[in-house]
């Protein structure tokens, strides 16, 4: 049993050393970026690494984003584990954000029902859009990549549209939605900040989903399927229907993540394209995190400051937000590889051990 | 409903249709080859969207087919990344293509306002140059049909003949070269060309830079024809909707074509649709292009299982 967890914990500081290393490496690209670009690289990098921390303001933007980028990491996890490649949260968000924001709307948003509901509202039409992709795919064989992005498009242009059209303010020319009643907006944990409900609601998900993954039947399954499909199969699983079920309950968290969305003090209302972009950035937490949902609002922390600084950098200085693309995309390249350090082979190497020792390391964990 | 026959159904049309498929046929045979050779390629509109950014950028200072060239370039470099990550560093190759799709879409906006000092989302003051029409007036000169083949044929861009081309290069490569056999057989079963000495992993990467190359192709196409100019995610999905035609198409270069042309018929509706119908929400419209893939996609899996399951219960 000892042996068992001196493994585990061997594999996590391995895993968390991995991390850190891609975190480091990109910092390091990211700053020989700023040198060569901005006019000040000092002030832009002390932005960077340090501006989130500067007022309590900016620290209510992070935990804001912490929120959300472990909702959507969520998401991403899940499909992740049951080796689905559904890129559908992004989809999921709009339409989410959509039936929360018509909930907030009708009557109902003034009472005290308007935040639960709101939720559910989101989480259903979210499960809804997930389970269309899983459903041409289990049923008809359409690869889930392509279906879940055009749908994507999909929902991004007809929400848009709405808000245009019938749910902005009739002639005002804006491309959002009032304000919704105070009863429909998520209360702030701390006053005159946007650290609301939103992150409570995501650190239950997360145990939520950690639940349904690591402690029940269905979870046991889903990884099965995820790991192994064809000892799944013989195992008499029927994949289809677990592949349908874990976009189904990713696509809830999707939207769950919609309502947050325009239910939190971020905005309050439901404007067009309110996502930013942000829920594609759940397949670089989850990736990290090994689409372990434990790991997810730890990941979703760092990053957060990380985007957050970012975005101040963008305001306060003269090296644009997008930079952090840069970022983003060596932390997934390294971590979803299996690099080493050039050193590190060759230390072995002079050691004397031998690649079939290594090889039968990686296969105990 | 007359007016938009008579629209579709003319020669103004055609022509609109081969300007919205080119860039897509470039992508979809760069997903095609990729695909082929065992390594699905996400990373197309990434790679669309880079190449187009370089090609306009190029062409301020160089001629236009320096730009195309440096598109291509730039496609092709992500195609070695690709690979360099994926069969050298064991990543999965969804995520890496994944991965240069977010560097794609924040990287240009970055480099876009590095080149022009501060503009955040398009090119406008950036003097880029367009990829030259080919001009067939003299077909005129042809008795009965020479009108007729002069508006079909006339003025569209010289990379839309190059794309015809390029189908034809690859339907020649994959079937009738050894080299697209050894591609072939890398995709479908890696073991057996293992065992017969082929290189495997030199084969998948040149594949995956084969296939930047082509998309770059189509980005340039894009930004330097359909477009001129760059603006933010100006591929707009069309790397995904390639993606799409490459499974419509049988993973085969004909099919392929065929499913980019429907695309490409479908795109050019929603280009028309709004100064026929203007009663239809512009948004709506733009939705036309992605519904079609789904639905193509949905149909002809559906269609591809039928037949697997009748060849099984067949052999019984």
């Amino acid at each position: 049993m000892s042996t068992l967890a001196n493994q585990r914990g061997a594999a996590f500081l391995r895993e968390v050393g991995r991390a850190l290393t891609a975190l480091v490496i990109a910092l390091i690209v990211a700053l020989i970026v700023i040198f060569v670009t901005s006019a000040d690289p000092g002030k832009a990098f002390s932005t960077l690494a340090s501006a989130p921390l500067s007022s309590n303001r900016t620290m209510g933007l992070w935990i804001d984003d912490v929120a959300k980028l472990t909702l959507t990491g969520l998401a991403f996890s899940l499909v992740f584990q049951a080796r689905q490649f559904s890129m559908g949260v992004q989809g999921q968000v709009y339409v989410g954000g959509l039936f929360a924001a018509f909930v907030a709307m009708s009557p109902l948003g003034a009472t005290p029902f308007a935040i639960p509901l709101g939720m559910l509202a989101g989480m259903l039409a979210g499960a809804v859009y997930g389970f269309v992709p899983g459903y041409a795919k289990a049923r008809f064989g359409a690869s889930e990549i392509v279906s879940s992005l055009m749908l994507n498009y999909i929902a991004i242009l007809v929400v848009n549209y709405l808000i245009r059209a019938h749910l902005a303010p009739a002639g005002s020319g804006q491309l959002m939605t009032a304000k919704f009643p105070d009863a429909a907006i998520f209360p702030a944990i701390i006053p005159g900040t946007r650290f609301d409900l939103g992150i409570a609601i995501a650190l239950v998900a997360t145990v939520i989903v950690w639940f349904l993954l690591y402690r029940t039947n269905w979870g046991l399954k889903l990884r099965l399927v995820g790991h192994n499909p064809k000892f799944a199969e013989y195992a008499g699983i029927r994949a289809s229907f677990v592949m349908v079920s874990a976009m189904t309950v990713a696509g809830s968290l999707g939207g769950l993540l919609g309502s947050v969305f325009v239910q939190g003090r971020a905005f309050g209302n439901l404007a067009q394209n309110f996502d930013g972009n942000l829920a594609f950035e759940g397949i670089l937490i989850a990736i990290v995190a090994r689409s372990r949902p434990l790991a997810v609002p730890f990941v979703a922390l760092a990053y957060g400051y990380l985007r957050q600084g970012a975005q101040l950098m963008g305001i306060r200085t003269d090296v644009p937000t997008e930079m952090i693309a840069v970022v983003q995309a060596i932390i997934i390249l390294l971590v979803a590889s299996s690099f080493s350090l050039p050193g590190k082979a060759l230390f072995k190497r002079l050691l004397g051990q031998s690649p079939a020792s290594a090889a039968s390391a990686e296969a105990a964990k | 409903m007359i007016e938009l026959l008579m629209t579709v159904f003319s020669a103004t049309f055609f022509v609109t249709v081969i300007r919205t498929t080119t860039p897509l046929l470039f992508a979809t045979m760069g997903g095609l080859i990729a695909d082929l050779s065992g390594a699905l390629n996400v990373a197309l509109e990434g790679m669309m969207l880079i190449a187009a950014l370089t090609a306009v950028i190029v062409s301020v200072y160089a001629p236009w087919y320096v730009a195309v060239l440096s598109g291509m370039s730039a496609g092709a470099l992500l195609g070695a990344l690709m690979a360099l990550f994926h069969l050298r560093f064991k990543a999965d190759i969804i995520l890496v293509g994944f991965a240069v799709n977010i560097l794609a879409a924040g990287g240009t906006v970055f480099a876009l306002s590095q080149a022009t000092g501060g503009d955040k989302g398009t090119s406008i003051n950036l003097q880029s140059k367009a990829i030259p029409a080919l001009d067939l007036s003299l077909l005129q000169a042809i008795p009965g049909v020479g009108p007729l083949l002069k508006s079909l044929l006339s003025g569209h861009s010289l990379l839309s003949w190059l794309a015809v081309l390029t189908v034809i290069a690859v339907w020649f490569f994959l079937y009738r070269t050894p080299w697209g056999l050894w591609l072939r057989g890398v995709g479908e079963y890696p073991a057996a060309p293992e065992a017969a000495g082929i290189p495997v992993n030199k084969v998948r990467a040149l594949s995956l830079i084969a296939s930047g190359a082509l998309v770059g192709i189509g980005g340039a196409q894009l930004a330097m024809f359909n477009y001129v100019g760059f603006t933010r995610d100006m591929t707009a999905g069309r790397g995904f909707i390639a993606l799409g035609a490459v499974l419509l198409g049988a993973r085969h270069p004909v099919g392929a074509m065929l499913a980019a042309l429907l695309f490409g018929v479908f795109e050019a509706l929603s280009i028309v649709m709004p100064n026929l119908f203007n009663w239809i929400p512009s948004e709506l419209i733009q939705t036309i292009p992605f519904v079609v893939t789904i639905l193509a996609l949905v149909l002809f899996s559906y269609r591809a299982q039928r037949a697997r399951q009748l060849r099984t219960l067949s052999k019984i």
